[in-house]
């Protein structure tokens, strides 16, 4: 398998008003080619700060360490005018609400037009008929009506697809989606993912999506990553995670979860996220864990390769000892 | 079984002119023409995409919007047309849960204060030691009591807000995608606090989501709503292991299944376009628009509900056919 993305001992903090917020705690993690890689937690566990890091969208009050090598270049030491190059040419990103990532001022054309041109030297022209090519490569009917609407008269889901269109006009090698389901309706949300699916075949990028909807990842992932408190707790391939989760926080999430085809029991995780301003010592997983033992509150556990292809970082599988 | 709810064809049309100067006043027709009850102890999910009126149905019962016409009972009363003051009184033993719980309290207040508001309504005494009662009985210890609503999590709040309406013991509760704005982890221990309460105290609940595996876990019935109306209504095993309605069958095939096996072992077929503008409803059945089974009797007819099994309601042209 070819690797794309390889993001090596990730730091990220924040200074706020507060303190000092830990946000990545050292993040591992790779993407290889023409594979979907779930990012699963839940809120406030850094899935969306990382996208962000590869992408370098933080804000100023950011402090980023380690390594994020994209086509075999650290992506932390370009410089902003090649860091340009590489966002929408390279990774582009679509996004929860795509309300709020289209100007309601404009039309779809100006919008998309504005995008395509500043990529590509092309006339006015060539821009309007590769967007309305783009609209037709996300199914959306009647690709010329949909030029002249303003964001506010396309529905949810048509707004989603323009935004994936968008995302697509200069062939990326990864597209990330960030919760790009999560305002949709469930037969909505079917549909914009079987098209990710669809285009991915086509256009042949690596998808890295981020969602909290465990059903979603074991629908439409190859491979996912667990993050609780800024740390990976647990890479797997999909079929693996949901059969044999090592992690106790996987095995707890996984418990947590309403299944639609039967009713089961469901076992809440005890307690609430951490606080990331003072987040526990040693494994931040720690206080929640029902197999807590002394060394986890010394020592962070790291991820190492529990068999062929599935990560974890747990004491419970002897971390210190192999990694 | 005791009704607790019975509501029969309640309507409720919102109208608003096109523009000020427009002399014709058009239709909404947000709740339209829908029936049901509700046994004591019993939970009726309301299930439906966004725009099928899940939630103005909710909020007509409680009367927070008047009917347009229909009538609504509760316990053996009808209250359609009470006069407010004497209805305020019955609505106490209905309370509402919202979805987003930290703006449903007030982030002025503490929580004792938040707590005691409709106890003090009451006359009840010794309000702060029931305040503490009610905070055990959600999962929540004494020093909540003088936190600000944005110093407790989203789960804690939510928690909150059941304390509050539990304080006036209710009869039945409205409950508007209560764990929606919630992570699993927490949503998984809110489910399972509202069931233990039901089981304790009878409570009767009507619970509005469009997560199909929350539904399938909490409800006891299950009332699918498109538009307005309800295209099937049955038990939670009828709707979710013998749907009839084509709707139906569609709606479930979209939910995710958090297995990766099952992704291999079904064909799922996928519901096309969206749910039409309810302010210009298709004619005949509102779902032929999107229905594969469309036939010319859809378009131009609207159809009965048929009985499929005891209790299982379809309303489709070809119930029981396809």
């Amino acid at each position: 398998m070819n690797e794309l993305l390889s993001i090596e001992d990730l730091y990220l903090n924040f200074r706020t008003f507060w303190g000092m917020a830990y946000v990545l705690n050292g993040i591992d993690l790779k993407i290889y080619k023409d594979e979907v890689f779930g990012l699963v937690g839940e809120t406030g566990c850094g899935k969306s700060v990382t996208s962000m890091s590869i992408l370098r969208l933080l804000p100023s009050n950011a402090e980023v360490s380690g390594r994020i090598i994209f086509e075999g270049k650290n992506l932390l030491e370009l410089s902003e005018k090649e860091m340009k190059k590489i966002r929408g040419e390279r990774i582009s990103m679509v996004f929860q609400d795509p309300m709020s990532s289209l100007n309601p001022l404009f039309k779809i054309k100006t919008q998309m037009v504005d995008v395509i041109k500043l990529h590509h030297k092309i006339s006015k022209e060539e821009a309007i008929e590769r967007a309305i090519e783009l609209l037709k490569a996300v199914n959306l009917p009647d690709p010329n009506r949909i030029l002249e609407s303003y964001p506010h008269q396309l529905s949810g889901g048509m707004r989603q697809r323009v935004m994936i269109a968008l995302a697509l006009s200069f062939n990326p090698s990864l597209l990330i989606a960030d919760e790009p389901t999560t305002a949709l309706d469930v037969t909505i949300q079917k549909q914009i993912l079987d098209l990710i699916l669809e285009l991915k075949k086509q256009y042949h990028f690596s998808v890295l999506l981020i969602t909290h909807d465990l059903g979603v990842v074991a629908e439409t992932c190859d491979r996912v990553g667990v993050m609780y408190a800024g740390n990976m707790v647990e890479i797997a391939d999909v079929e693996e995670l949901f059969e044999n989760p090592l992690h106790p926080y996987t095995q707890g999430l996984l418990s947590a979860i309403p299944d639609p085809r039967y009713k089961k029991p469901l076992k809440p995780l005890r307690g609430n996220v951490p606080s990331l301003l003072e987040p526990p010592p040693g494994c931040r997983f720690h206080p929640r864990c029902d197999h807590m033992m002394p060394i986890c509150k010394k020592e962070k556990p790291k991820l190492i390769e529990y068999s062929k292809n599935h990560y974890v970082a747990c004491h419970l599988y002897g971390g210190d000892v192999n990694g | 079984m005791d009704e607790i709810i019975r509501v029969e064809n309640l309507k409720k049309y919102f109208t608003f002119k096109e523009s000020v100067f427009s002399r014709e006043v058009k239709h909404l027709k947000a709740v339209d023409g829908v029936s049901f009850s509700i046994n004591r102890g019993e939970t009726l999910a309301l299930v439906g995409e966004t725009g099928s009126g899940k939630t103005t149905t909710g909020r007509t019962i409680l009367r927070l919007y008047e009917p347009t016409s229909g009538k609504i009972f509760f316990d053996g009363r009808e209250i359609t047309k009470m006069p407010i003051k004497e209805f305020k009184k019955i609505r106490i033993q209905m309370q509402m849960i919202y979805q987003d719980p930290y703006s449903s309290l007030n982030p002025r207040m503490n929580i004792l204060n938040i707590i005691a508001e409709p106890l003090k309504e009451l006359k009840e005494d010794n309000i702060e030691e029931k305040v503490l009662e009610l905070l055990q009985s959600v999962g929540l210890r004494k020093e909540h009591m003088y936190k600000y609503p944005d110093e407790i999590s989203g789960g804690q709040q939510q928690r909150v807000a059941i304390a509050r309406a539990l304080g006036v013991n209710p009869k039945f509760l409205v409950l508007d995608e209560p764990t929606s704005a919630l992570d699993v982890s927490v949503q998984a221990q809110i489910l399972n606090l509202l069931e233990n309460l039901q089981k304790e105290k009878k409570f009767t609940y009507l619970f509005i989501s469009h997560d199909l595996s929350v539904v399938r876990y909490i409800s006891h019935r299950v009332a699918i709503m498109y538009l307005g109306k309800i295209m099937e209504i049955g038990t939670v095993e009828q709707i979710f292991e013998n749907p009839q309605h084509p709707y139906t069958r569609l709606l479930l095939q979209s939910v995710p299944v958090p297995d990766p096996k099952d992704k291999n072992k079904r064909k799922k077929l996928i519901l096309p376009g969206e749910i039409p503008s309810p302010l210009n409803p298709p004619s005949g059945c509102p779902f032929h628009t999107r229905c594969p089974y469309v036939k010319d009797i859809c378009k131009e007819k609207e159809p009965e509900y048929v009985e499929v099994e005891k209790g299982h309601l379809v309303k489709c042209h070809f119930a029981g056919e396809i």
